[in-house]
């Protein structure tokens, strides 16, 4: 267990101390799992049927700015910037240019031609900068603004009326992003999120980011907001096989593997990886993620054994849970690329065979489209 | 609030003296440090027990936890309704969440009583 003491704070500790949240170590951040009152499931619900709000500010933030920013990003990370405009986010993977295993998958933020703001992931942050300024032609900056800005996720059905009620802008089309005064202070907001539901992240600056937060809570409390933690996110996630790095994507595990090929600009010239995942997706991967659903009372783990019906070896789950939704254990898991969806596999639950089917995920229709 | 006419165990377990037998569940504070409690598996009824081994186990959302039998004897009743409802356990962790209830054994057998803690005990160990 790491010293907490030596971990980072959000902007919003203070707040969630006050609530009484049950506090944990996410990649090296101390950050709300659950809140007193709500609990993983009724978290998960508030999301699905009303609005729910995140503090992610553990989530990296870095720019790359200067001539051609835009064009570099593009030879870095796999997904095409070129189906994008500015004003617009894109999801994409920063991966080892040897190997194509996944250093990061991140966020991108097209501002214009010559800045591009990205959202990694907290643990991978300084990895991701690490690299790109190793490899930036001169005169293009890439900084770490870790700490200039706190991220706030209002996800669920309600979460239009929660930013109405407050001012800020909404009804802006998927993956698109808007910069607005409110209130005298900066906020980007975006329509993007984790969870499957409609909803945006907003992105004040670190020292208005609990101003904001206290905002959010009061406006969503008509439409029945609560405070989400972590917790509530990875089941939210997990129930639409959204993948999560260090789990499902990692530098051992390939965007071909993870089924994350719809976020590879297979037609670029370059990008970091081509040629081991060109050469990989031609060959056809060695394993392939797949949804996992219970056909029993067990909840699959993270590493936990996949075997065939017969007993042979057929992978590993990369993550698993409870779903709130369905009810049953839920996984994703990489598995032998002759298993298809409809088998039937064991996965061993602490040495006890689980019959679970193979599925293509998401396991739930989201109440509205996050897109 | 920890009732005072339990007995515990240090791993968060209550004991309700009911004549021959022992009504079980797990402490308050062991609910909450689960977090959501979604699945309970309990032993069947006529399974022998011993005191301090596992007999089932507790998952939530986030993690799994032992059931330990806290005395040695049969499980005579098992509480069926936490097979639909292991919310149960967080919402009455004392009254409608107990788990089992077991007919303790004779002598020698009747082994991890004396680990057995009182109401003030089990509180000054979770306040150290």
């Amino acid at each position: 267990m790491t010293d907490p003491s030596a971990l980072r704070q959000s902007p919003l500790h203070e707040r969630h101390l006050a609530l009484g949240a049950k506090m944990a170590d996410f990649g090296g951040w101390q950050m709300p799992i659950e809140y007193p009152g709500g609990g993983v499931v009724k978290e998960h619900t508030a999301v699905r049927e009303a609005v729910g709000v995140f503090d992610v500010s553990h989530l990296g933030k870095a720019v790359v700015r200067g001539p051609g920013a835009a064009a570099y990003v593009n030879e870095a990370f796999t997904n095409d910037l070129g189906r994008i405009t500015h004003g617009q986010a894109q999801y994409t993977l920063c991966c080892d240019d040897a190997t194509g295993g996944v250093v990061d998958d991140l966020i991108a933020y097209l501002v214009s031609p010559d800045e591009v703001f990205l959202i990694p992931n907290a643990a991978n942050t300084a990895e991701v900068v690490r690299r790109l300024a190793a490899a930036a032609p001169a005169g293009l900056e890439v900084r770490d603004l870790h700490d200039q800005h706190g991220v706030i996720a209002v996800q669920g059905p309600r979460s239009d009326e929660t930013l109405d009620a407050l001012g800020l802008p909404t009804g802006h089309s998927y993956m698109s992003f808007r910069a607005v005064d409110w209130r005298g202070q900066e906020v980007v907001v975006c329509r993007t999120g984790y969870t499957g539901e409609r909803g945006y992240e907003l992105v004040p600056r670190w020292d208005d980011t609990v101003a904001l937060w206290d905002a959010v809570l009061e406006a969503g409390e008509p439409f029945g907001i609560r405070p989400a933690g972590l917790g509530a996110r990875d089941t939210l996630r997990t129930e639409m096989g959204y993948p999560l790095h260090g789990q499902d994507l990692s530098l051992d595990i390939t965007p071909v593997q993870a089924r994350c090929g719809w976020a590879v600009g297979w037609k670029k010239p370059a990008f970091w990886g081509r040629a081991a995942l060109l050469a990989e997706k031609e060959a056809g991967p060695a394993r392939l993620s797949w949804g996992l659903e219970g056909l029993e009372r067990a909840i699959p783990r993270a590493h936990m054994t996949v075997t065939t019906d017969s007993g042979a070896p057929a992978g590993e789950v990369t993550s698993g849970t409870f779903s709130p939704t369905r009810k049953l254990g839920i996984a994703l898991a990489l598995l032998d690329p002759s298993v298809t969806a409809g088998d039937e596999v064991l996965v061993d639950v602490r040495g006890r065979p689980a019959r679970f089917r193979v599925v293509k995920p998401p396991f739930v229709t989201p109440s509205t489209s996050a897109s | 609030m920890i009732p005072e006419d339990l007995q515990y165990t240090k791993d968060h377990e209550w004991v309700r003296r009911e004549g021959d037998t022992v009504r079980v569940g797990v402490t308050d504070y062991a609910q909450d440090a689960l977090g959501d409690i979604v699945f309970v598996t309990l032993p069947d009824t006529g399974t022998q027990v011993t005191a301090g081994e596992t007999c089932g186990e507790i998952e939530s959302t986030k993690s799994v936890s032992e059931l330990y039998a806290p005395v040695t004897g049969t499980v005579v009743e098992r509480n069926d309704a936490l097979d639909a409802a292991p919310e149960l356990v967080n919402s009455d962790p004392y009254g409608d969440g107990w788990m089992m209830t077991i007919r303790v054994g004779d002598g020698a057998d009747n082994g991890g009583d004396g680990a057995l803690l009182d109401a003030a005990t089990y509180q000054a160990s979770l306040d150290g």
